[in-house]
């Protein structure tokens, strides 16, 4: 069958770009959930056969060239994430939300200590863990992010 | 899928030690720097069309209000620039006398800030003025009471700067009652500056103001930076730590000064 709705899939990741570029106060920017991670990590575990390394490394670049710093820190950490959910996505279909919601907890620490490692190795320093401080509000957020890009894909009949 | 990976890392990789530096990137920097601020625009529009509601909807008490307040902050400047015209013509008779040249009077470049970028651990600002308008790679970044920080990419209509609070930051000061000479590092903290490896002995107070040394050939000295908060010294260590509050509340206002004529140091901008 050929595939369809690619539309859809860049639609979702472009928009939650801009809803991650929503100007926060200075220091809130630390809590801000990681939205098009959270999102591509929906379209890897709906559609393993088409979204995979390579769309998670292309996403990756495009959030590196928001900062402009690092350009390939969160492309190699995408990347890396997106294969742990790859090797795991029948099983992780399986699990009850609470189960998914950790583990996607976990698979965004892992994406965000290889972009902080690589961050540091050029040599922009990090700040202790604050940078996990996102995590949180991101695993709230999964189940709702979840069951709404679910209702968009069966919707548009995207496959 | 493991071949994928490699492949994929192997390119993050190479973009990671390349990017910044390597000049075939050149065009590509710039034009993504125009994008991005797209993206970064369309995502402050609600805000921005809120804010321009609400300036529509002032009231007329409220505007007649700042109407005659400005007019009283205009007065009272003009007042201290016919001040400082005549310290400039004196400082200028003097700099004749030691035959040393300094362009002293210094044109500005009023720039909005469209936004502050997303990662957290950077202080980035986005701005509206791009290379069109005659920004340039280092170029400082003033507020109305001091120092922001530099420009470290140009894009055709806009840019982006750096603050001096970011920990890759650092701006060489001066204090400016005594003339000791130091090293600014950004902390990663908005509201403040890091002295290190300042003489434990050196006559160096809390309340001290710190101004750009000049020094580097980066920023043009005399621009205030940041005030002494406090002095760390360690007994038997024999530097002191200096902690300082940027004299430009750097989270506040909307909108940043380039100074104009300042050519900047690219070589040490691109290196951030």
């Amino acid at each position: 069958m050929q595939p369809r709705g690619s539309w859809l899939i860049i639609a979702t990741i472009v928009a939650s770009i801009v809803f991650y570029l929503v100007p926060l106060p200075f220091d809130w920017r630390w809590f801000r959930p990681e939205l098009p991670l959270m999102v591509l990590f929906y379209w890897v575990l709906a559609l393993p056969q088409r979204v995979g390394i390579f769309s998670a490394m292309s996403l990756g670049l495009a959030l590196d060239l928001l900062d402009g710093i690092a350009v390939g820190a969160i492309a190699a950490g995408s990347s890396v994430g997106v294969l742990v959910i790859l090797l795991n996505y029948q099983r992780l279909r399986q699990f009850d939300a609470l189960q998914q919601t950790f583990v996607i907890g976990l698979i965004l620490a892992v994406v965000l200590i290889v972009v902080e490692r690589l961050q540091n190795l050029l040599g922009f320093s990090s700040d202790g863990l604050r940078f996990l401080y996102s995590i949180p509000l991101s695993m709230l957020l999964w189940i709702p992010l979840r069951n709404l890009l679910r209702s968009f894909r069966r919707y548009y009949e995207v496959g | 899928m493991g071949w994928r990976l490699a492949l994929a890392l192997g390119v993050c990789l190479l973009l990671l030690v390349t990017f910044r530096e390597q000049p075939i990137f050149d065009r590509a920097r710039g034009a993504t720097q125009d994008v991005v601020s797209i993206l970064y625009a369309a995502a402050a529009s609600p805000l921005s069309a809120l804010r321009s509601v609400g300036d529509f909807f002032q009231t007329h008490r409220v505007l007649r209000e700042e109407n005659s307040r400005l007019e009283q902050e205009n007065f009272i400047l003009r007042g201290q620039t016919q001040r400082l015209a005549a310290v400039l013509a004196e400082n200028s008779r003097y700099r004749d006398m030691l035959n040393s040249a300094g362009a002293l009077e210094r044109d500005v470049m009023v720039a909005e800030i469209i936004s502050v970028t997303a990662d957290a651990s950077r202080h980035i600002l986005l701005l509206d003025k791009g290379s069109r308008d005659g920004v340039l790679m280092g170029q400082p970044l003033l507020g109305a009471e001091g120092l922001i920080g530099q420009i470290i990419a140009v894009g055709a209509s806009t840019s982006r700067g750096i603050m001096m609070t970011d920990s890759t930051h650092a701006v060489p000061v001066q204090v400016l009652r005594s003339g000791v000479r130091g090293l600014a590092e950004g902390t990663g903290e908005i509201d403040n500056l890091i002295v290190r490896h300042i003489a434990a002995t050196t006559d160096i107070r809390v309340g001290d103001i710190l101004v750009t040394s000049g020094l580097g050939g980066l920023f043009p000295p005399g621009y205030p930076v940041a005030e002494v908060v406090s002095i760390e010294t360690d007994e038997g260590s024999a530097f002191a730590t200096v902690m300082s509050k940027p004299m430009v509340e750097l989270d506040r206002g909307r909108h940043v000064m380039l100074a104009l004529g300042v050519a900047g140091n690219s070589r040490t901008a691109e290196a951030l």
